[in-house]
């Protein structure tokens, strides 16, 4: 029906998890669109699309970024870590991995991804001091299962493995 | 088709608190088998499987509430970059009307997805399928409507509503209630209002389509696969078997992902049309009006009472909204009608037609509002009598089904007003409103009841003993986070005697035997009665091998049975061959063991399977029989508000439910915990709002529609006060999933009275409604 070659794109080099990705895209892609369609990384969830929800928590340089409220091309050059460059690499759960498991922190598993990812840099920050300071630094990721009390004793847990 | 084989997972670090062997067996605290393919990303969801020449479509939606589209322009979409296709409801291709879920033929020869009358804002119109995401999105934006609107009726309270049509088959009636009422000396009437609420999973609703040749694959998030199927069946007018449905996880659905809708025919159309796959994922807003959420309800409840406060008449009347062209009742007396004894009853209800997606099930339809009415109603009863809240309610106990006039099944609910009571602190409670502080904070403390009836259908499955010892069971029923992938390993891990690790569970797929709606909390009770089945005819049949066998070592032994347990063989006094399973399957040349069971009536035909396996006309009703069957629980809830601002928090949870037998206490435990959270939701933040002039929900977002957050939630505490329910289902377990809402908004608003002495009928307890 049309010229498809209209689209601009541009080359966009990526590293996620460690290892490097080259794509071609439009200026437009998200980081979360172009994780979930262009390189079969599906752990990243898309719950909003608007940061509302915090399904798509990502890390960024170690810091938590929302993916879908950020363009593929604003990443080049940083380290992107996504839900599965979590475990060690020799599949290894990290300590808020393996303590949603054991606490039952997730029954749908769809916001598990951006929880874990802001449970991991939660703890990091030095956010997970008391229940109530867990609920509010993870009051961004909504989860409409209601894990939510597992979630606090999951970040809990882990926090305290983190710091032994 | 999803694998979770346990024993190549790596649950190293996850395993530490396991070991317990017990944890495997049913009613043990085994982690989710699914849990290791969440937490690591490894779980592909419905669509996002990625295929090769995958085109990407986008919905376009009425900007009106009523009316006619008078023109669609799509020439500057169609010639937008990467657009491959653009349908109007005079371009797509003709589908098919398909029945409706109980199985009634269609009243229409086809059906349109895309409308060119408007009943609702939001409505498909058109649809753009490109290339890539980015362009389909850029695309529709270019689609040009215009419309002829006509005046719309945008909620109940719209003046042009009216008071709706009657729903006959709602009434229910003993004894003379109005009499009664009239006579009695103490008298209460109020009306109590809940709003519009939406599922809001996090997963949106969406789908990839796929066709070759006559042959229909469709990767969709599904609470029932066999419904589903049988849309699509109908739709493209092709075989039952040519469709398959595949939904190995489902992000949550709470209801409202059962039925195929509107945008996965657009879907199933592009794809046929376009000789592509082409994905279809709805936008956080379009999930508001793509389907149904719980509908807009108003129930008067009037009780007459004595001065004991012993009930002697209970009137109601309810209305609920449904759409202009579509009809959803919500079954307001549901809970009225049998959670108090009283010899005189009368229920009525009306539907009201609005210009609004018709509403859909949300968690516990009918029962849900059913107890936010009569479970206020009996606490301002209380009130009025100078009686305890929890003592009026034992007053009043119903030691018998009060309408079906038949004995309860079984009902924990005594038990489980003492166990919360107990928990709770509840002796400790200052009767009068206001009388509990902590500075600036209103302490207020309320109780109430929840019930959800036991619905009971069929499934079936397949249960395979393999060669290496290991078990693989088949059904087309689905996880959305029940916990089915677990308990249905350990159903078959305790049958035939095998570590729950050595289990491999496979669901999601329409291929693999079949099972109905994964709806009205009823497939854990079904599905683990037909893997028990499967389970123990794969067992006879292995055993019988074993003893019947020449080549079996236990051949020599003449026993009448032998015993399988943690996947090892023995003669039942331990004096023979000590074999794992594995090799005794070697041993006699097999390389699998394999039996369908299934729970339908035995002189079924494969008519009748089809129909109950995709329509819901064969659900089993709870009071079939001798007995009234229904799960039960009570909630004790404390709040505190601000005095000065009004704002409520909920401090304190304290629920014992009866959900008969739990198959997986951790699980249910989390279920539980869930409805709760879903009741705080509706009874403090929840309601979608429409803009008056345009008949349109403005809230259609994750930020202004307020979904609880983790900092919304305190510590919950839930006490399972449960006994095995055979006459439930065949393990003995009643349901689980929609049971602990049932109860949450009415305790709450109790709560907030106790605390404020303001009683809010009205959901959801805003602050301005405090001061």
């Amino acid at each position: 029906m049309t010229d498809q070659t209209t689209s601009i794109t541009i080359p966009i080099h990526l590293t996620i998890n460690g290892r490097d990705h080259s794509l071609n895209v439009e200026p437009r892609v998200t980081l979360l669109d172009a994780l979930r369609d262009r390189l079969d990384l599906t752990g990243t969830k898309k719950g909003c699309d608007h940061g509302q929800c915090g399904a798509c928590t990502v890390h960024v340089d170690g810091e938590r970024v929302l993916a879908c409220l950020t363009l593929a091309a604003q990443v080049e050059g940083r380290e992107i870590t996504t839900i599965e460059g979590l475990a060690g690499a020799d599949g290894t759960l990290d300590a808020v991995q393996a303590a949603f498991l054991e606490q039952d922190a997730f029954q749908c598993g769809y916001c598990t991804p951006g929880q874990i990812m802001s449970a991991v840099a939660c703890i990091r920050e030095g956010h997970a001091g008391s229940d109530d300071e867990i609920r509010e630094y993870m009051a961004g990721n909504l989860c409409r299962c209601g894990a939510y009390p597992n979630i606090v004793a999951a970040v809990r847990q882990a926090a305290l493995e983190v710091a032994s | 088709m999803t694998v979770h084989n346990i024993r190549h997972a790596n649950t190293r670090h996850a395993d530490s608190r396991h070991g317990d062997a017990s944890d495997g067996a049913v009613g043990g605290r085994l982690s989710r088998v699914d849990g290791p393919a969440k937490i690591t990303g490894a779980a592909k969801y419905a669509f996002e499987q990625q295929l090769d020449g995958l085109a990407h479509a986008v919905m376009v939606e009425a900007t009106i509430a009523a009316g006619t589209v008078r023109a669609i322009d799509t020439r500057a979409a169609e010639t937008a970059p990467g657009v491959l296709l653009v349908l109007t409801p005079d371009t797509i291709m003709e589908i098919k009307g398909a029945s409706d879920w109980l199985g009634n033929p269609p009243t229409q020869k086809t059906y349109s997805p895309l409308a060119r009358t408007v009943t609702y804002s939001g409505q498909h119109i058109a649809a753009v399928v490109a290339e890539t995401f980015e362009q389909a999105v850029a695309a529709a934006a270019l689609v040009e409507v215009s419309y002829d609107e006509t005046p719309a009726i945008v909620d109940l309270s719209d003046a042009k509503a009216g008071d709706g049509i009657p729903i006959d088959v709602m009434t229910k009636e003993w004894g003379d209630a109005e009499a009664a009422f009239a006579a009695a000396p103490v008298r209460i009437c109020a009306a109590y209002n809940t709003q519009r609420e939406y599922q809001a999973a996090m997963e949106p609703h969406g789908l990839i389509a796929r066709w070759q040749g006559e042959e229909l694959t469709i990767w969709e998030p599904s609470q029932w696969l066999d419904g589903m199927a049988r849309t699509y069946a109908e739709w493209f007018g092709v075989p039952f078997e040519n469709v398959r449905l595949v939904s190995p996880y489902i992000g949550g659905g709470f209801g409202s992902k059962a039925l195929a809708l509107a945008h996965s025919a657009v879907a199933a159309a592009s794809a046929k049309m376009l000789g592509r796959p082409v994905k279809l994922v709805l936008t956080r807003p379009q999930n508001f009006t793509s389907y149904g959420g719980r509908a807009a309800t108003r129930q008067t409840v009037t009780i007459g009472a004595g001065r004991d406060g012993k009930i002697q008449s209970i009137v109601h009347r309810g209305v609920n909204e449904t759409a202009v062209d579509g009809m959803w009742v919500e079954p307001l007396a549901s809970v009225t009608s049998i959670m108090y004894a009283t010899p005189n009853f009368s229920s009525k209800q009306n539907v009201v037609r609005v210009n609004t997606v018709v509403p859909g099930a949300k968690r516990a339809p009918g029962e849900n509002p059913s107890a936010f009415g009569i479970e206020c109603a009996i606490d301002e009863l209380a009130y009025e009598v100078g009686v305890d809240p929890l003592e009026i309610r034992l007053r009043n106990y119903a030691e018998q089904d009060p309408e079906a006039k038949k004995a309860w099944s079984t009902r924990q609910l005594r038990e489980a007003f003492a166990a919360g009571a107990e928990r709770f602190g509840w002796s400790k409670r200052s009767p009068k409103p206001r009388s509990m502080r902590d500075g600036h904070q209103l302490i207020g403390w309320g109780v109430a009841a929840g019930t959800y009836p036991v619905r009971r259908a069929y499934g079936e499955a397949i249960v395979r003993i393999l060669a290496d010892g290991s078990v693989e069971v088949e059904s087309s029923s689905i996880d959305m986070g029940q916990g089915t992938y677990t308990i249905l390993a350990q159903t078959a891990a305790e049958t035939v005697g095998v570590p729950a690790d050595d289990v491999v569970v496979k669901l999601g797929d329409s291929r693999f035997p079949r099972a109905g709606v994964a709806g009205g909390s009823r497939l854990a009770g079904v599905m683990t009665g037909a893997v028990y089945k499967a389970a123990t005819s794969a067992l006879d049949q292995f055993v019988g091998l074993a003893i019947s066998d020449p080549r079996s070592p236990f051949h020599a032994l003449q026993a009448n049975t032998l015993v399988v347990a943690n996947g090892r063989i023995t003669a039942p006094r331990g004096d023979g061959p000590d074999v794992s399973i594995a090799e005794l399957l070697a041993s006699v040349g097999r390389d699998r063991i394999e039996a369908t069971g299934d729970t339908m009536p035995a002189n079924s035909s494969a008519e009748d399977r089809y129909k109950n396996y995709t329509t819901i006309a064969t659900s089993v009703p709870h009071t079939e029989g001798d007995y009234s069957r229904h799960s039960w629980c009570a909630h004790f809830i404390e709040v505190r508000v601000d005095e000065d601002f009004g704002t409520v928090r909920v401090s304190r949870v304290v629920s014992a439910l009866d959900s008969g037998r739990l198959y997986n206490p951790k699980l249910a435990e989390s279920q539980w915990k869930g409805g709760i959270i879903m009741g705080i939701g509706q009874a403090l933040l929840e309601e979608g709002i429409v803009d008056r002039r345009h008949g349109r929900i403005v809230n259609n977002n994750l930020a202004d529609y307020l979904v609880p957050t983790n900092a919304d939630i305190p510590d919950i505490e839930v006490i399972s006060v449960g006994i095995p329910d055979l006459h439930s289902s065949v393990l003995g377990g009643k349901g689980v999933g929609e049971l602990a809402i049932v109860g949450v908004a009415p305790a709450i608003a109790n709560a907030v009275f106790h605390a404020t002495g303001k009683r809010v009928r009205d959901l959801p307890i805003t602050l301005e409604k405090l001061i």
